[in-house]
């Protein structure tokens, strides 16, 4: 086999092992209810695709994921332009809105629930305010970033404003909402699990949460490892995405 | 005679104009969310005016001051050993390959992951602690700084280490005075967001373990319809989140004014 390759993937394979086999060696001398072998794991995870609770609690989540994201953006990126093209409004706001974003905003989730209850609302509520900060704040710094000889040339091809936001606001400000909707997707899983644990429990919250209350641990492992594979996933469809647009930089 | 004419010196404005429609949008803001709560929200809802009430309440609360304590104490110490541990582990990945490749698999996966699925592992492991409190926090905390450390050490300029091994510096002094100095804006990106997935990290696992904390002191006077009191403590969460932002953000531009980079990753 060739040399550089055994370099390049060799130390990783090793570590990978290493990590596997700690793993296996915790499994094994260890009481269950605090680690399971990696093949317990796979097994129980075998089990419940077959019992078809994984496949529905993951789409329940997925479900929620979907709507509270789609909100986020349809809602973020509207605001984020309208922001860039007010500045008065923008300089008004823009304080409140840092301090919304560097404020933890699962401290929220106790007053969403004393207000909404258990339903399926609260829940798309949390993972919207997860998501939305980061699509709003990019699409504002991206519209601000254009030039104003752009919108100069617009002006004096008495362009409409309906027509400057399509031809010229709209496209140059894509790509940096979509680096918004890459950080979007990493909180809002976080916000997707932190609803399912702390509001009503469903999806794979819910198979989390009763795994861990019956020392289960071959089902927490099982269930951790498909939030894990899902959020990797989610994430590389965000890095694609952004790499997608990303040649509409100018 | 002339008549001298007295001009009084111009009052300095004692707010700059550019402030000023920040301060209306505040006080809209405040009215609205006032109005709205008292109009269409059972009267428990926390309002502004409900919350300056409590304020003065809270602040002596010797319950509300140990929570606070007791949170941000959690969040210094586990920022604390996430800066040494994840700056040793950045610098390790970022000046060498080999030890990059095989860590690269666990420091982005375990960054990756919504750091809350860990919850339940991590009271097994710990207990419901303190202990588990702090392991949540350097869990959310560790990598962001690793990440962003290994960045900063993988981009130092290969001519300025060449310079430094044709003077025959020794390789402590290039890493002190090369590989860290070229790091460190991106140590500072990464503890900008180490700071806010902490206080995420304490947060969440108080509400989970149900340990005393800001957390609990939250969740505690929401269920007993006490949302003034919860909502103070809110504030404090969002205040040290802010002001941690605002120091990193002072320092920055305050040592490091050469260096201008986009927002880091998330």
């Amino acid at each position: 086999m060739n040399r550089a390759l055994i370099a390049r993937y060799a130390p990783a394979a090793v570590s990978l092992l290493i990590g596997v086999a700690a793993w296996d060696y915790g499994g094994r001398h260890m009481s269950h209810a605090f680690l399971v072998t990696p093949f317990d794991t796979i097994v129980r995870m075998v089990q419940l695709v077959l019992a078809g609770e994984l496949v529905r609690q993951s789409l329940s989540s997925l479900a929620l994921f979907v709507v509270g994201f789609v909100l986020a953006l349809v809602v973020g990126a509207p605001a984020g332009l309208l922001l860039a093209r007010l500045p008065a409004l923008r300089r008004a706001l823009d304080l409140y809105i840092m301090i919304i974003y560097a404020t933890p905003l699962v401290a929220l989730i106790p007053f969403i629930l004393s207000l909404m209850g258990f339903g399926f609302a609260p829940k798309v509520l949390v993972v919207f305010l997860f998501a939305v900060f980061p699509i709003l704040y990019n699409t504002v710094e991206g519209a601000r970033s254009i030039k104003p000889e752009l919108i100069e040339v617009a002006r004096s091809f008495r362009t409409d404003e309906w027509s400057l936001w399509r031809e010229v606001m709209v496209p140059y400000t894509l790509p940096f909402t979509m680096t918004g909707v890459r950080q979007g997707i990493g909180r809002a899983l976080v916000g997707m699990i932190a609803a399912e644990f702390f509001l009503s429990s469903t999806g794979l919250g819910q198979l989390i949460m009763v795994a861990s209350q019956n020392f289960d641990t071959g089902a927490l492992l099982a269930a951790i490892s498909v939030i894990v594979a899902l959020g990797i996933a989610l994430m590389r469809l965000g890095v694609a995405i952004e790499n997608r647009f990303a040649r509409w930089r100018v | 005679m002339a008549e001298a004419v007295l001009v009084a010196p111009k009052a300095k404005a004692f707010v700059s104009p550019k402030a000023l429609p920040r301060i209306y949008a505040g006080i809209a803001i405040i009215l609205l969310w006032e109005i709205v709560v008292r109009g269409f929200a059972p009267s428990y809802v926390a309002t502004p005016s409900g919350i300056v009430a409590a304020l003065p309440r809270v602040v002596v609360d010797p319950a509300f001051l140990s929570a606070s304590a007791l949170t941000l104490a959690a969040v210094t110490e586990g920022l604390l050993i996430s800066i040494v541990l994840g700056t040793l582990l950045g610098l390790i990945m970022g000046r060498s390959t080999i030890a990059d490749r095989a860590l690269r698999a666990y420091v982005n996966g375990c960054y990756t992951i919504p750091m809350i699925v860990v919850l339940p592992l991590v009271s097994l492991w710990f207990g419901y602690s303190g202990a588990a409190r702090l392991a949540t926090i350097v869990f959310a905390a560790l990598f962001s700084i690793t990440v962003n450390v290994a960045d900063g050490a993988r981009s130092v300029p290969r001519e300025y280490l060449e310079v430094a091994r044709s003077f025959r510096s020794g390789s402590w002094r290039a890493l002190f005075e090369i590989v860290l100095p070229a790091s460190a804006p991106y140590f500072f990106a990464g503890m900008r967001l180490a700071a806010g997935r902490a206080l995420i990290g304490a947060v969440v696992a108080e509400f989970f373990t149900a340990i005393p904390g800001l957390g609990l002191y939250i969740l505690y006077n929401s269920r007993i319809f006490r949302h003034n009191e919860a909502f103070v403590a809110v504030l404090l969460l969002g205040a040290f989140g802010a002001g941690f932002d605002g120091f990193i953000n002072y320092t920055t531009r305050r040592y490091l004014p050469w260096y201008h980079r986009d927002e880091a990753t998330e």
